[in-house]
């Protein structure tokens, strides 16, 4: 049995660590010699605060000569960033670079830092494996205090759903979502790290959900600090019709609004939507793969298929579930 | 909630740390014990691989106030959320939570891509279950459920949705706080449940489903109560272990609801034990049965009633329309009462404002009062059973 066969040995290692821990400081467990590697890498900053939002949060030192990679935040405004080492040594900060797609930013201090984070050697996890986060949430630590750890595992890799809807968040690239609790004041900018004490994240900033008051916790993953790092900022979208929109033939209920089903009022004679047989009354549901939510996801969607490029369009009508292809033709 | 989270997950680790830190061994046990931690989430994976055949996504389209609040990775609802095939011919578990907005068009992806249309079928609002049903399906992956009595405090719980959207479910690992919350109805655990994966399985190491996560709360009675412990390390999983007459009620489309004696009880002694009844709301289900202020009530369906916190929780086991037998004493003799489980109550009476009093309009008797301000909730779902 595969619970018994693990179970017993995690619980041993567990309790053995915390009794030897004392006499024997070298022996504790799994994840200590990964914890002690982040403490020696992630900084405390101190900065302005507006409002409730928190005047601090936390920083990975990613060079030797003092470069410092945290998340945006109103606490790098202000005339005062501090960043305070691991040594308990605090120095002046100042901003060098920020970039909102990534909710990232690069500070800098006159200091020599030599025991820093290599992003060109990130380490890996994936799905179920252990991440330790390193952070100094709600500022629990302080001066040369080791910051707060919490454990959890990687639960996903992937690109945010967030930006739908009207959510007011700007970051772009791929999130590791993982299920240690890290969306915390101060916490953003923290370390990531494998068992192995390998970068493989910063904390991200908070976001949060106004209707379920749920909170994401997620990592800006190295590879992406890699490219922040190296002022390599994604590339432009590229709008795949320059100067023209796609078209389906399809009409939708002028009055339900944006945020209403996708159902068909009316289908143009002669378009793709026509030639493939779609009606009056069938709901769209998805689009070359997208799912359409509402109105405002139809719009979106199709308006931005490559021209003469076959999708398929799924329909439901009635209680049946209908896909058929259609080639988009450019907007008259 | 901002000040809870920080509380939330000392996880494994600390909590085995906390309860065992006087054991001792010998270092020469060191090297293979820390390799059992780190071959952990391999164990993980293989467990989430094991259920991910019958873990669907659910898309719902249009329902009341779609959209309308905006912002959030995650309106209720609206995002995809997660069920479990619970039969091979197309039937679904989910959480009501996932239908808050009432959505009247429900869309089904299975775990082999295939979009399926989906009727919802009844549900249970004491446990916020309730099913789907896939028309047409004949061979559907389903999932392994795990008999209740095999779930024990501390072993391994995993928990997969895919509420964060995507293809692949995420997954959140933790252990089984308790096995019995919420009158019997959920097991709890420290691994995140959330509305990226309500609806969907909380599974052993053997893939084996444990329960259907949803929110619950003990005295919350809202369909999302309970959200809001999302990232504190309590979460609750409904087992269907035992649920099959209730599975048949959902099937038919029935709503099951919760019952209430509607009494006030009131202990008596020091330790508190027992529960005498101090008040019968008249018109409801006590009162009708011919229970009586004064009754001390010794057992309900059999069980020994040891005090009044046990007696909610055991009237909680029932649902509305259930007859229960109360063993009750009065004037020194015992009696068999049967009583059929009611509406709740309505709550006390707020005092009638004084006259002066800011708003001054007159009492008006005849409606109800107002309610709180929250989302449109209409008591009665719109969009129920057929």
């Amino acid at each position: 049995m595969l619970r018994t066969q693990l179970w017993l040995p995690i619980l041993l290692a567990l309790v053995t660590a915390a009794a030897l821990a004392d006499e024997h400081p070298a022996i504790d467990g799994a994840f200590a010699d990964a914890v002690a590697i982040a403490q020696r890498r992630t900084v405390k900053i101190y900065g302005g605060s507006i409002g409730r939002s928190p005047g601090y949060g936390t920083g990975l030192i990613v060079s030797s000569a003092g470069e410092i990679l945290t998340a945006q935040g109103v606490f790098l405004g202000g005339d005062s960033l501090r960043v305070a080492l691991p040594s308990g040594e605090t120095h002046a900060a100042t901003v060098v670079r920020r970039s909102q797609e990534y909710q990232t930013a690069l500070l800098k201090i006159e200091a020599a830092t030599p025991d820093h984070w290599d992003l060109a050697q990130p380490g890996s996890a994936e799905q179920g494996d252990w991440v330790l986060a390193v952070s100094n949430a709600f500022k629990v630590a302080d001066g040369a205090e080791p910051l707060s750890v919490n454990i959890g595992v990687v639960g996903l890799r992937m690109k945010l759903d967030a930006r739908r809807g009207v959510m007011d968040f700007p970051y772009e690239a791929e999130a590791l979502l993982y299920d240690a609790i890290t969306s915390n004041p101060g916490a953003a900018g923290g370390a990531v790290v494998t068992t192995e004490g390998k970068l493989v994240g910063m904390i991200g900033r908070v976001i949060e959900s106004k209707s379920t008051n749920t909170r994401l916790n997620y990592a800006v993953p190295a590879d992406v600090l890699a490219k922040f790092v190296q002022g390599e900022d994604s590339p432009p979208v590229v709008a795949s019709n320059p100067g023209t929109k796609a078209d389906l033939g399809i009409r939708l209920f002028a009055l339900g609004g944006r945020k209403s089903p996708a159902y068909v009022d009316r289908v143009l004679p002669g378009s793709p939507a026509g030639l493939a047989g779609l009606k009056t009354d069938d709901l769209v549901v998805t689009i070359a793969g997208q799912v359409v939510r509402d109105a405002g996801d139809f719009r979106r969607i199709v308006e931005s298929l490559p021209l003469g490029q076959e999708v398929v369009v799924e329909v439901k009508r009635k209680n049946e579930l209908l896909s058929v292809r259609m080639t988009p033709v450019a907007e008259k | 909630m901002l000040p809870t989270s920080v509380y939330r997950y000392t996880t494994v680790l600390s909590f085995v740390l906390a309860g065992l830190g006087g054991f001792v061994s010998t270092r020469a046990e060191e090297p293979s014990l820390v390799q059992g931690t780190l071959l952990a989430p391999k164990a993980f994976r293989a467990a989430a691989a094991k259920v991910q055949p019958a873990v669907v996504r659910i898309e719902g389209f249009g329902g009341i106030a779609a959209g309308a609040d905006g912002g959030g990775y995650q309106a209720p609802g609206e995002g995809p959320t997660t069920g479990v095939v619970l039969s091979s011919d197309g039937y679904i578990v989910t959480s009501t939570f996932n239908f808050l907005r009432k959505p009247p068009i429900i869309t089904v992806v299975t775990a082999d891509g295939r979009r399926h249309v989906a009727q919802l079928l009844g549900r249970d609002e004491t446990c916020k279950l309730c099913l789907l049903k896939i028309d047409g399906a004949e061979s559907l992956a389903a999932a392994t459920f795990a008999p209740r009595s095999e779930v024990k405090v501390g072993q391994w719980a995993i928990a997969v949705g895919v509420g964060f959207g995507g293809n692949q479910p995420a997954l959140s690992a933790g252990i089984i706080s308790a096995t019995s919350r919420i009158s019997g109805k959920a097991v709890q655990t420290d691994a995140n449940t959330s509305p990226a994966n309500y609806g969907g399985p909380l599974v052993d190491l053997d893939g084996r489903v444990i329960g259907i996560c949803v929110p619950l709360s003990a005295d919350a009675k809202s369909e999302a109560a309970g959200a809001e412990w999302y990232d504190s390390g309590i979460g609750f999983a409904v087992p269907l272990d035992g649920l099959d007459k209730q599975i048949a009620a959902l099937k038919e489309g029935k709503t099951l609801e919760r019952g209430y004696l509607a009494i006030q009880a009131e202990p008596t002694g020091n330790p508190p034990a027992g529960a005498v009844i101090k008040q019968v709301i008249p018109e409801f289900a006590a009162a009708k049965a011919g229970l009586l202020a004064g009754d001390q009530i010794i057992s309900v369906g059999g069980t020994e009633i040891l005090d009044v916190t046990h007696l909610a929780s055991v009237i909680g086991r029932y649902y509305l329309g259930d007859k229960v037998e109360v063993l009750i004493e009065r004037a020194k003799e015992r009696k068999t009462i049967a009583v059929e489980l009611g509406k709740a109550p309505p709550p006390p009476q707020p005092p009638m404002p004084k006259p002066g009093d800011k708003g001054n309009e007159p009492p008006q008797p005849d409606r109800p009062k107002p309610a709180p301000p929250k989302p449109a909730e209409p008591e009665k779902p719109t969009e129920s059973p057929r």
